[in-house]
């Protein structure tokens, strides 16, 4: 029987989101291996009874599950917090057949450093475990916005005629092909329904520029959007301080 | 000196509104005024992810829902106070629909802190963080995960000081009081 994956992508971002960009990378290659994808954007379906009926009955008939969501504050976003809850409460209500499932997620910060995203990771780990998912690992992504911009092929051909000497082959070529390699990796382990190693995920634990300079980078982006919006001189506003 | 709890209890919990209550009874027993907000009975919008409350509207939502108010409350309180089911480890949906909406209160602007990247702030004085998670039974995963969460939470949201309490459902009426007085213990008037 072909075997099947569902897709959750909880970005309110849409097809825009680092979420959809990284978790589609995961699922297409899923889907070349012949696994058949059912897709949901968890914005769009929360609040819709009939698809998320339509949600579970995939998750029923899924070998695979990919939970692909931004991090906010910390940890899980309101809706994915909202989608686990969802889950659950059909799970305890019979609705999930008894079946072997993996739960591989995807988590994606704005800051720099890959290691924001493990609280999220283990929430979702602990969501896994209540529901008899088996947990299949997580990918931690920091700077994750690179990802909403360019999804990992195109980026990766965009970046490859560069010198060998511009800097942005070593802080995002080099990244993104350890990225790629290890999403790559993970497919090959769950079509086979086995967990992603360990050894395999800590690859990703790397910090790709010095802070400082993702700092000043995107702090010029900020100031820069705010301008094209005509707020730049208000960016530092505080409405609601309280009067004395 | 004041408060606010956000209360992000499920609607169908009974053991939150004990504990919320033993709280409120705390604080004003240390003459700290305040209220809570129960989010279970007030529609909030989720969070976009536009970081229009950055670079468009500086410091206010563009959603205009009832998290504008929150945010409102949340930054000019002494002290926040943080009630919630220890949720996977995390919190419920309940309390996060509201503090999605409240990253207004801090600036775009990065910088780096502690050796990591957080963000600046945008006010001149945040509130102490109190954050109270109950469990059915002892849980020492979820528990590690939900105490790690509030020490990065407190290093994103500039709470001045925080703590943690952990308040089972099994737990006798005198240690829920203990935890409670435990918990608030870091109120003080240092913060006024
Ligand atoms: C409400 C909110 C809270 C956020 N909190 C964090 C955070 O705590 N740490 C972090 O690194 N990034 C944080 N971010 C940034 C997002 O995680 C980042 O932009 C991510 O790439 C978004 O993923 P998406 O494109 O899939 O939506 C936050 C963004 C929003 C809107």
């Amino acid at each position: 029987m072909t075997k099947q994956v569902t897709f959750l992508m909880c970005s309110p971002r849409g097809d825009k989101s680092a979420s959809y960009s990284l978790g589609s990378y995961v699922t297409r290659l899923l889907e070349e291996k012949g696994i058949a994808q059912q897709s949901f954007k968890i914005y769009q379906i929360i609040k819709n009874s009939q698809k998320i009926d339509e949600m579970i009955k995939s998750i029923d008939g899924s070998d695979i599950i990919v939970l692909s969501s931004p991090l906010y504050i910390d940890g899980a976003p309101y809706m994915t917090i909202k989608l686990m809850d969802i889950i659950t409460e059909k799970n305890n209500q019979g609705k999930l057949s008894k079946k072997d499932r993996l739960l591989f997620a995807n988590s994606n910060a704005g800051y720099l450093e890959y290691y924001h995203n493990n609280i999220a990771l283990r929430i979702y780990e602990q969501f896994a475990e209540k529901n008899g998912f088996t947990w299949a690992g997580g990918l931690p992504i920091g700077a994750a916005g690179t990802y909403a911009m360019y999804p990992i092929p195109e980026f990766l051909k965009m970046l490859e005629p560069l010198p060998e000497d511009d800097p942005r082959k070593e802080i995002y070529e080099k990244p993104t092909k350890i990225i790629d390699s290890v999403i790559k990796t993970a497919v090959d382990h769950l079509s086979k329904g086995e967990r992603v190693p360990e050894s395999e995920l800590k690859k990703l634990e790397f910090i790709p520029m010095p802070l400082q300079a993702y700092v000043d980078s995107g702090n010029k982006n900020w100031i820069d959007t705010a301008e094209s919006l005509g707020a730049k001189d208000k960016l530092r506003d505080k409405p609601y301080e309280l009067k004395k | 000196m004041s408060y606010l709890i956000l209360n992000g209890m499920y609607k169908d919990d009974s053991f939150i509104p004990k504990i919320n209550e033993l709280v409120s009874k705390e604080l004003v027993k240390r003459d700290v005024k305040g209220e809570t907000i129960d989010l279970h009975k007030n529609a909030i919008k989720p969070c976009l992810g536009c970081f229009k409350c950055w670079i468009q509207t500086p410091g206010v939502c563009i959603i205009d829902d009832y998290a504008r108010e929150v945010a409102k409350k949340m930054i000019q309180a002494d002290n926040l106070i943080y009630l919630t089911p220890v949720h996977f480890g995390g919190y419920s949906s309940e309390l996060k629909k509201a503090l999605d909406r409240s990253i207004c209160l801090m600036l775009p602007f990065f910088r780096v802190y502690k050796e990591e990247i957080h963000h600046e702030t945008r006010y001149d004085k945040y509130p102490n963080l109190i954050v109270i998670g109950t469990l059915e039974e002892p849980n020492l995963k979820q528990e590690e995960i939900f105490s790690e969460l509030v020490e990065r939470n407190v290093l994103n949201n500039f709470a001045p000081k925080h703590a943690t309490q952990i308040i089972y459902h099994s737990d006798d009426e005198s240690t829920v009081k203990k935890k409670v007085e435990e918990g608030v213990r870091i109120v003080g008037d240092d913060n006024d």
